[in-house]
């Protein structure tokens, strides 16, 4: 137990000891000793020196063991005095302090826990950014440049953007997710195999013999975690590989993107510079001891402008940047600003927490303030008095605490119950030491914080003179805390309004296509399966004729890609109008998809102009095209669009407009891009990835089963996909959803609070107050008036705080636009409701105290005390 | 006295030792070793090792306050000296140990 009061006590200790020995040594000289044998027998004479301070030690610290272990006592024992209170005060710790630790245990992986790397911090993501992907990403070209002669990292690796595969290992399919990356990525990363070898840069030759590292999890579900995988071979995609490695259990991808089996990517420089210009990575590093993001981004800006003039096409050139960023800031870019919001709300309910308590304490100190005269008179002092004061909030807080503990593990469960699918890392969260230190450090803090106003108003023995000596600081000071509890409680409530509303309006979001009764089948063709042009259409077109004889099945179409997903967009300046010269670039993305004639129907997307596409245009040719009205409108104002030729991604091919479809949502669930539908010809350069879409009343487990028969008759290794439309689209509310839910939970805790903090202040205001009011009463007040009194009151206080939160939360507002769909963030609406809600809950809460006010007789309140 | 425990009794002696070598004079640890053995012809010993954690403890109590103050040779030393409340213990103190010697002493007479 070294505190800082002991160490320097105890150099006092050791000073009084040595000057002993000192005194021992002279002795022992003056009775004609040599020195040396003068000093050695003092020390014998003495005996055990550190048997003699650590008696000592017991001596001291036995005593300040002993104080506090009896200011404990006598916490606990007045606190069992006045058990309501207590238990009050402790229930608010609890929920504060819980719901707090549940939602650090949300964001903790997010914003602080390091990454599952060593030296996580140097790691960074590295490539272009432009329009196409939200994302940085790299070209094979320029990264070949790069790695050869970039100064400013340790060591700079990459990956192909990934894909499922097929395995066969010892006659059993697989469909499974691969990833191909380069040799020295696990080096990179910091990382080493669990077992087996890592990939040698010979692995990493083009046509070197392909070897794999599968994934801990594949290796141990697959293989039953066996040893004797490592020299397997397996075949996947047609290819046989051997097996050299597992990865470590921890291991996860940067992108944080599935991954059960690692190849090596064999990039092959031999290659013509455009071929690698046109083949896609995602690019990381690992920075230099000491170094910054910021120098590295500042080295790697002239090769990035060399490279970028070589590899990217000129229309985009504008429009693609260096990215050089942290890998957390990659992975959680999309709910860090969710995550910090939520850690706000977090202290918003810890504050709540502290004036809460802190003012339940302060009444409860007026109400005491006898005793602790008493205890001033007969000679404690102010310090002892003060002591005893943060004893008292600490056993309250660890009371709290450990019930908060409790609620935060249940809390957590909760959350990862309700939380949507892609919620970064939720998935991983568990109450762990690090929330349980969080939990400890928070109680301890809210105890210190509530501790204080208490310890401030200090006791006077003069007050033992009379009972109604006003402690008129201690009185401002509950008002001012019960305030802040008021704005801080708006503030939240203002903020879920804005959700709720937001999420409402989301919900009743008209899509521009009609999800219900819509059954979606989605797959994706083998790798092994005809690659060439023609070969593959057709066998969409095989497919997509089994699928329509499916009875009931209502199939109306086949698209690669269908709302609310984004589609894989095009660069607007990519497109060319007949007759006009080219638009500049910078004009952002546009949506684009192959569909069958069918979809418009099917989707139920109305045709506004000109004419749906028809089986007849399936043959060859040119595909036709249909605009959305969006985007017709951008490039033709009100021109007629119809018969005009248009020219996509700069392959001369004019393609005729033929129709005008309605706009949709067909970005997420709030945006309305710009977007054009190509028909799907049969000899369209089509993705492998398809969706068939059905309009049937049937089940869909009963559609599933047929569609599955049919494709099978085609393909029985193919898996499909079966999805009801209203599931996907509701898959992209959970997220809002969810945070909506949040925040909403927070208000609440937060009303209460405040509401209870109201009715406990003034209700022992009343109490205080009792002969006063019966004065007043046997002067001739009504009841009436009494009442209005004590509401007028809480009114005061109340507007107050609710001032200064109406101001708090519209500087909170502001915050939230990026959140809010649908709405301002200073909506009028939500800032209304909040402030009528708090002011009912207010006046729920001052009704109590103000009708027990009333209701005093008034010869029973003159005959108190 | 009949309650009185051996270890009580010992701790007790070495209290009366410094209270009463104390309310001599004022003095620092090494002063009240010296005072105790040659007042007591070299009978009586103190032992260091007790000496100091004693010291302390009757500063918490009260019975002694301490100071830090100049030897005669020009050493810092801590001093001790008696409070009202050592003064009060010492009489206590004396009256109990004659007493109890005073038993031990008819009791070894008679048998």
């Amino acid at each position: 137990m070294k505190l800082p009061w002991n160490r320097h006590r105890e150099r006092d200790w050791q000073e009084e000891i040595d000057a002993h020995l000192a005194m021992r040594e002279r002795w022992n000289q003056q009775a004609g000793m040599p020195p040396g044998a003068a000093r050695s027998l003092a020390r014998r004479q003495f005996g055990n020196l550190l048997h003699t301070y650590e008696d000592i030690r017991a001596v001291h610290v036995r005593r300040w063991l002993d104080d506090f272990l009896l200011d404990v006592r006598i916490a606990a024992r007045s606190f069992r005095k006045s058990p309501a209170l207590s238990s009050i005060a402790i229930l608010t710790i609890a929920v504060g302090v819980g719901a707090a630790t549940s939602i650090f245990g949300v964001v903790d992986p997010l914003l602080f826990r390091s990454l599952p790397y060593p030296n996580d911090r140097q790691l960074v993501s590295i490539g272009y950014f432009g329009p196409v992907d939200s994302n940085e990403f790299n070209v094979v070209a320029s990264y070949l440049d790069w790695r050869a002669r970039q100064t400013a990292f340790q060591s700079m690796t990459s990956m192909r953007a990934g894909s499922q595969c097929d395995m066969l290992a010892d006659d059993t399919p697989d469909r499974i997710y691969c990833q191909a990356v380069e040799a020295n990525w696990l080096r990179t990363f910091g990382l080493k195999p669990a077992l087996g070898r890592d990939f040698t840069p010979e692995d990493d030759q083009p046509r070197a013999s392909p070897v794999a590292l599968i994934s801990y999890g594949f290796w141990q579900r697959r293989f039953g975690g066996d040893a004797s995988v490592l020299g397997k071979a397996v075949i996947i995609d047609d290819r046989t590989v051997r097996i050299v490695g597992v990865l470590p259990k921890s291991f996860e991808m940067p992108q944080l993107g599935p991954a059960d089996v690692l190849m090596p990517e064999q990039l092959n420089p031999a290659l013509p510079r455009a071929a690698n210009a046109s083949s896609f990575l995602r690019t990381f590093a690992r920075l230099r001891d000491g170094a910054t993001i910021g120098q590295a981004r500042a080295q790697m800006q002239p090769l990035f402008d060399r490279t970028a003039k070589l590899d990217v096409p000129p229309e985009l050139r504008k429009e693609v940047r260096l990215v050089v960023r942290s890998l957390r800031e990659r992975q959680i870019h999309d709910v860090k600003t969710a995550s910090w919001m939520l850690l706000g709300a977090v202290v918003a309910l810890l504050l709540l927490v502290c004036a809460n308590v802190a003012n339940l304490l302060l009444a409860r100190a007026t109400a005491r303030r006898r005793e602790l005269a008493v205890r001033v008179a007969i000679g404690a002092g102010r310090g002892r008095l003060v002591r005893q004061t943060f004893t008292e909030s600490l056993v309250l807080a660890a009371a709290g605490g450990t019930a908060a503990c409790g609620l935060a593990w249940a809390l957590l469960h909760i959350f990862t119950a309700l939380a949507p699918e892609g919620l970064v890392r939720l998935n991983r969260t568990g109450f762990d030491a690090r929330m349980l230190i969080f939990a400890l450090v928070a109680s301890a803090g809210t105890a210190l914080l509530f501790g204080i106003a208490p310890a401030l108003v200090h006791p006077r023995a003069e007050s033992l003179a009379g009972p109604r000596v006003v402690n008129a600081a201690g009185t401002l000071l509950r008002r001012i805390l019960l305030s802040a509890q008021v704005a801080i409680s708006l503030v939240l409530l203002t903020s879920a309004s804005l959700f709720a509303r937001s999420f409402w309006k989301l919900e009743s979001q008209p899509l521009g296509y009609r999800p219900a009764h819509l059954i979606t089948a989605s797959f994706t063709l083998h790798r092994r399966q005809p690659r060439a042009t023609g070969a593959q259409a057709a066998l969409f077109r095989q497919i997509e004729d089994r699928l329509k004889t499916i009875p009931g099945g209502g199939l109306a179409a086949l698209s690669d890609s269908i709302p609310p997903r984004g589609s894989m967009g095009r660069p607007y300046s990519n497109i060319r109008i007949a007759g006009h010269p080219p638009v500049a670039a910078g004009g952002g993305m546009v949506e684009f998809r192959w569909v069958t004639p069918g979809y418009f129907r099917v989707m139920e997307i109305p045709i506004v102009a000109g004419r749906p596409f028809e089986a007849s245009d399936r043959g060859s040719g040119p595909s036709p095209l249909i605009l959305s009205e969006t985007l017709a409108r951008r490039m033709f104002g009100l021109e007629n669009p119809i018969g005009r030729q248009l020219a996509l991604d700069g392959d001369g091919q004019w393609c005729p407009v033929v129709g005008v479809a309605a706009d949709t949502r067909n970005n997420g669930l709030t945006e309305t891009d710009p977007e054009y539908y190509r028909l799907r010809m049969d000899n369209s350069n089509l993705p492998r990835t398809a969706v068939a879409l059905f309009r049937t009343s049937l089940d869909p487990a009963v559609l599933a089963s047929s569609i599955r028969a049919e494709i099978a008759t085609l393909d029985p290794r193919l898996p499909v996909k079966i999805e009801t439309m209203e599931t996907r689209v509701a898959a992209f509310r959970q997220q809002p959803r969810f945070l909506a839910w949040l925040v909403a939970s927070f208000a609440a805790f937060g009303l209460l609070l405040a509401a209870v903090g109201l009715y406990g202040v003034l209700s022992f205001h009343v109490a205080r107050q009792t002969q006063e009011i019966g004065v007043r009463m046997a002067l001739g007040a009504t009841p009436r008036d009494i009442a209005l009194q004590v509401q007028r009151q809480a009114g005061l206080w109340t507007a107050l705080g609710a001032m200064i939160g109406f101001a708090g939360s519209l500087a909170v507002a502001g915050m939230l636009r990026g959140f809010l769909f649908g709405i301002a963030p200073y909506d009028p609406v939500s800032l209304t409701a909040s402030l009528l809600l708090l002011g009912a809950s207010a006046m729920i809460a001052a009704w109590l105290p103000s009708h027990r006010a009333s209701s005093v007789d008034p010869m029973v309140a003159l005959r108190h005390e | 006295m009949a309650n009185m425990r051996p270890a009580d009794t010992l701790q007790g002696a070495l209290e009366l030792l410094i209270l009463k070598s104390l309310a001599h004079r004022p003095n620092h640890g090494f002063g009240i070793t010296l005072h105790v053995q040659t007042v007591s012809d070299g009978l009586l010993r103190v032992e260091e090792g007790s000496l100091y954690p004693a010291l302390h403890r009757m500063e918490k109590q009260k019975l002694l306050r301490g100071e830090w103050r100049k030897t005669e040779n020009g050493r810092r030393a801590r001093w001790y000296s008696l409070t009202a409340a050592g003064r009060k213990r010492l009489a206590e103190a004396e009256d109990r140990w004659t007493s109890l010697a005073e038993g031990v002493r008819r009791l070894l007479r008679f048998a």
